[in-house]
């Protein structure tokens, strides 16, 4: 059954029953200075324009819906009231927003980490780098950069770096996945970030 | 190593996902009181956050923005001083996790503090941890000292002083052994507590542990749990090379 648009709430409505301008950093970036303003209807514009890339990224983590739903729900609450911290030049704004929600998921596995399990189905999900055309519009250059600079990285090392920072593994699942005590991960990981750093300054 | 490429370190495993639920809540009292802790962060997730893009986004259901709208509404409606923390305590709740960084505003609260072993790896590690254990953030109340290899602790108060009718307890808190706080033991009136408390548990665990003492009725808390007051501090090797 098809909702009534007009029985949706008006700030819900807005945003889906009309063409929003495309999602562009500027737009993001102008919505979360108004929500520090508590706008509410920037809010809620914000929630339909990135609700979607937050929750896709949090239950890639979490791998529950209802678990998932939480911690959206306390991203958003986190970015209504840290919206005012938010400042142009130190983060992009998706990247900023993306951050908080995963922040929030991954506190919460390391604390419940019996609330799911890894498994190595995961390492084959590792596609690489897909992403949408219109993604790809986004700042193309950097992340061609960062791709360009984990395909450096030795092979096990780029799973590790992306089972970690996409799916949620912590330095134990990467130890038991890899076959390697968990001080061996600790260090592969630091070498690989110190690696990415070193190339993404170059 | 410096200390400064180890706490770059740290912050990247932080954006990175892998830290422990210990070291994420130092990093993350941290970060609310160290701007260039946040400035370090904020730089690793820019460095990270194009990964991000190899997620598919999810739509989410018609119901979950209303039930953010009506948080919002209750957050919106207490009055604006009592509104941070309240919220922040009833997401708190709600989602049942213990943020060491506000945990110290309740009355219950222990604050814990990592054992953060700063140690380049794979150089041998420091066999021996020394905690600060702060009151107001000031003085050193108590000196915790753990030697990893022999299991042995050796506490010692620097400021604290005995409080009448009150007993300090040393509470223990790592992944392995659940969710809450275990007790280690009741400190004595001269403070003194069983150089082998510790004896039972696994190196490995008390290196990722986190430690705190809370103010107790006298003989230590009734319940099992920390009940009073808590003094936090940090825990740092004491034969490392920094």
């Amino acid at each position: 059954m098809k909702p009534d648009p007009d029985q949706l709430p008006d700030n819900a409505n807005d945003a889906q029953s009309f063409q929003a301008p495309p999602d562009t950093p500027e737009r993001i970036a102008e919505l979360i200075h108004r929500v520090a303003q508590k706008d509410r209807q920037a809010f809620a514009l914000l929630y339909q324009a990135t609700a979607p890339k937050l929750l896709g990224t949090v239950l890639r983590i979490l791998r529950d819906r209802g678990w998932a739903d939480d911690v959206i729900q306390d991203s958003y609450l986190k970015i209504w009231q840290k919206a005012k911290q938010f400042q142009d030049g130190k983060s992009s704004p998706i990247t900023w927003l993306v951050s908080i929600a995963r922040n929030g998921a991954i506190d919460e596995l390391r604390k419940h980490p019996a609330g799911r399990t890894t498994n190595s189905d995961e390492l084959d999900e590792m596609p690489g780098r897909q992403t949408s055309a219109q993604e790809q519009l986004e700042d193309q250059r950097a992340a061609n950069q960062l791709n360009h600079c984990i395909d450096q990285l030795e092979k096990d090392r780029q799973d590790m770096v992306r089972l970690a920072y996409l799916n949620g593994w912590s330095r134990e699942d990467l130890a038991s996945q890899f076959e390697q005590p968990v001080n061996t991960v600790k260090t592969w990981l630091h070498r690989a970030l110190k690696q990415l750093k070193r190339c993404l300054e170059s | 190593m410096t200390e400064r490429d180890d706490l770059d370190m740290l912050v990247a495993e932080f954006v990175l996902g892998t830290l422990p639920a210990s070291e994420r809540a130092y990093l993350e009292s941290r970060r609310n009181e160290d701007p260039e802790v946040d400035a370090l962060i904020l730089q690793w997730e820019e460095r990270l956050g194009k990964l991000a893009e190899e997620t598919e986004p999810v739509q989410p259901s018609p119901a979950l923005f209303a039930k953010i709208e009506k948080a919002l509404d209750r957050v919106e409606s207490t009055p604006r001083e009592a509104a941070e923390t309240s919220n922040v305590v009833a997401l708190r709740s709600q989602l049942n996790r213990w943020r060491w960084s506000t945990a110290i505003a309740s009355a219950a609260a222990l604050v814990l503090v990592a054992i953060l072993a700063f140690q380049p790896q794979p150089e041998p590690q420091a066999q021996s941890f020394v905690a600060v254990f702060q009151n107001n953030d000031e003085q050193p109340a108590f000196l915790l000292t753990v030697d990893l290899k022999e299991q042995r602790l050796n506490i010692r108060p620097v400021t604290a002083e005995p409080r009448p009718g009150k007993s300090y307890q040393l509470w223990i808190k790592a992944d392995e052994l659940g969710p809450t706080p275990r007790s280690v033991g009741v400190l004595g009136n001269d403070f003194a507590l069983d150089e082998g408390a510790l004896s039972n548990y696994d190196p490995a665990l008390l290196k990722e542990a986190t430690f705190g003492i809370s103010v107790e009725p006298e003989g230590g808390s009734p319940t099992g749990q920390p009940t009073g007051p808590a003094i936090h501090g940090y825990l740092y090797p004491t034969d490392g090379n920094n």
